[in-house]
């Protein structure tokens, strides 16, 4: 009911008041408001189910208040707090009636006490009034130093715990419960302060606070249970909803900045290994082409932001001879990178041979198939021209059909006929085509990087335009061609990003 | 920290209780506090380290049960001292005003000594 310290000076009041007075029986009731009932401020006695009555603010005198005694007088005492104190005053030891002067000095006492009363209340309410504002002062502090200690933290499960105690902490909250949600409402994580707390007692307490935010498709529930009060538990207020929702927030940024470097961090490896896989590339890709006797040859490789594997060569193999070669490997980075740079070291083994090239492509597939992994194969393309007598011995290991443009307009296509180096080793062989070039024919190799290049609505180049322009720029110089074809594939493309590699072969037969 | 606050208690040269407690000083805790501080106080217990080596959270519910042992505390010119305490908590008290009426050790030894 009241403070120990409280009691002591009622009870030394009470003892002073006896004493001095004489009195057989004093006793002291109090009542928190006009409203309340009267209670005993000691623990001498309880009360009986008699009612005290109240006349005004005076009490009945004779009214039997405890079992066997009745009360001479009584007085009341209205304290600052709004609360009462009533003394019962008993007989006089001596029997003797109340004196005037004894009763001057008691209301005298009764001033005294008070004033007493006044001044404690008043230093108590000081009390509450510094403590309440230095919990404030409190609350702002912790959130701000919560905040600063939380980005320090990059392992999840310490962050979490941290968070719970802060929050736990700075709203005077009994327990706190951190929820972790996929997209499909599946717990995937709950962690609780204290450790060892219940999770279903923090969601179902009917004092509870919750703050959530969604961070890469997963749902973060931090819930508050059961706010402390010196006078039990109590809900949370506004401000308390405020303060948890900031503390969420800050377990949020904690969590995005930590994606977002892990971000830059995979970012940084991964153009590092473009650059390694470009590097690698570029080694193989030739600075300048061979002088054909009797011919113009050009070609381009202009690589994507990622490295696709794209690669072209022409190759001198003596006797009049040069083999004509366009490849492109699936997928990107270094191994892509690393696989074409495999068959560029391959073909140019196997070219010393002067093997028959079906079997010659028999054997890079099944180099490659055993060197690639399961997802990256190669498509292939080779000619090997004999200048003399423009003939083109050729196998097409899937790669786009390549473009015979001949001096009357028509385009022959030369289609695979086997599929892509590394794709399976089954022993199907791979068919070799003959051609001729004749005086005035164009040969066009090229990887997809050319029909398959988008604008910004995602419309392709097409085999269509590609041939298309093949026929009409015809008068070109095949350095010129070549210019010219990458200008509009890129005016086709636009504002948008090259997604592939742009490679191509063009080959004039003069004379 | 586990769920449930422990105090392990310890009177020494009949004047001194050590309380080390376990856990979150809340509601709870502080209570636990205080209970504990009552029980010997009629001993003559005029001073009370309090060790919060494993105490590493503590709400303003349970600073206002410290506030009331130190207040009773001063009513016989005791003391209260706080010990290995983690710097939030220290910097709470501190905000709290608890050292103004408290003192603080690094250690228990020396807050025998004090």
């Amino acid at each position: 009911m009241k403070s120990r310290n409280v009691l002591e000076r009622v009870s030394t009041f009470k003892d002073l008041i006896k004493s001095i007075f004489n009195f057989d029986e004093v006793h002291l009731v109090y009542k928190k408001s006009f409203e309340s009932d009267w209670g005993p401020v000691t623990n001498e006695r309880k009360l009986t189910s008699r009612d005290l009555t109240i006349a005004g603010l005076t009490l009945n005198p004779g009214t039997e208040f405890y079992d066997g005694l009745t009360y001479n007088d009584s007085i009341i005492l209205a304290l600052s707090d709004s609360s009462f104190m009533g003394i019962l005053l008993g007989q006089k030891i001596s029997g003797g009636v109340f004196s005037d002067s004894e009763s001057i000095t008691l209301q005298l006492l009764m001033r005294v006490f008070e004033s007493e009363s006044k001044s404690y209340l008043s230093q108590r309410k000081e009390k509450e009034l510094i403590f309440n504002l230095n919990e404030k002062i409190l609350q702002l502090n912790s959130l701000i130093d919560t905040g600063m200690e939380l980005s320090r933290f990059d392992r999840r499960d310490i962050l979490f715990e941290l968070a719970l105690e802060r929050a736990c902490a700075l709203m005077n909250s009994s327990s706190a419960l951190l929820t972790i949600m996929d997209n499909t409402s599946h717990i995937t994580t709950q962690i609780t302060f204290p450790l060892g707390t219940d999770p279903a007692g923090i969601l179902t307490n009917q004092f509870k606070i919750e703050s959530l935010f969604t961070f890469n498709n997963l749902k973060y529930v931090i819930t508050l249970s059961e706010k402390e009060s010196r006078s039990g538990a109590t809900s949370f207020s506004d401000l308390d909803q405020i303060l948890l929702d900031a503390i969420s927030k800050q377990v949020y940024v904690v969590i995005e900045n930590e994606f977002l470097q892990q971000q830059i961090v995979l970012k940084q490896r991964y153009e590092q290994e473009l650059s390694v896989a470009a590097s690698i590339q570029q080694q193989i890709i030739p600075d300048k082409l061979p002088d054909i006797k009797g011919y113009d040859i050009a070609g381009i490789n202009i690589p994507s932001r990622e490295v696709g594997g794209d690669y072209y060569d022409c190759i001198n193999l003596g006797k009049g001879k040069f083999a004509l070669i366009m490849a492109d490997v699936s997928g990107k980075g270094i191994a892509a990178a690393l696989l074409v740079n495999t068959l560029n070291a391959a073909l140019y083994s196997y070219l010393e041979f002067d093997f028959p090239l079906t079997e010659m492509t028999d054997k890079l597939n099944k180099l490659i198939y055993k060197c690639s992994p399961i997802d990256k194969f190669i498509t292939f393309f080779i000619a090997v021209l004999d200048t003399a007598n423009g003939t083109l011995d050729v196998v097409n290991a899937g790669h786009n059909p390549v473009l015979l443009l001949r001096t009357d307009g028509n385009v022959d296509l030369i289609n695979a006929g086997g599929v892509g180096l590394g794709m399976f080793d089954l022993g199907i062989p791979y068919s070799g085509q003959k051609f001729t070039m004749n005086s005035g024919d164009k040969l066009f190799l090229y990887t997809d990087g050319i029909p398959e290049a988008m604008n910004i609505t995602q419309d392709e180049y097409s085999d269509e335009r590609m041939t298309n322009f093949l026929k009409s720029h015809s008068g070109l110089s095949a350095g010129q061609f070549i210019k010219e074809i990458v200008d509009d594939v890129k005016s086709h493309s636009g504002t948008a990003e090259q997604s592939d590699d742009i490679t191509a072969l063009y080959i004039i037969r003069k004379e | 920290m586990n769920g449930e606050f422990i105090i392990n208690s310890e009177l020494v040269n009949n004047d001194t209780l050590i309380m080390r407690t376990d856990g979150y000083i809340n509601n709870v805790g502080g209570e636990k506090i205080v209970d504990e501080y009552t029980q010997y106080e009629p001993q003559g217990v005029n001073r009370v380290v309090i060790d919060l080596q494993k105490s590493k959270v503590v709400n303003s519910i349970g600073v206002s049960y410290l506030i009331e042992v130190i207040e009773r505390l001063s009513r016989t010119n005791g003391k209260m001292i706080f010990t290995n305490l983690d710097p939030t908590i220290e910097k709470t008290f501190r905000i709290m005003g608890l050292f103004q009426f408290a003192e603080k050790a690094e250690s228990l030894e020396s807050a025998m000594i004090a």
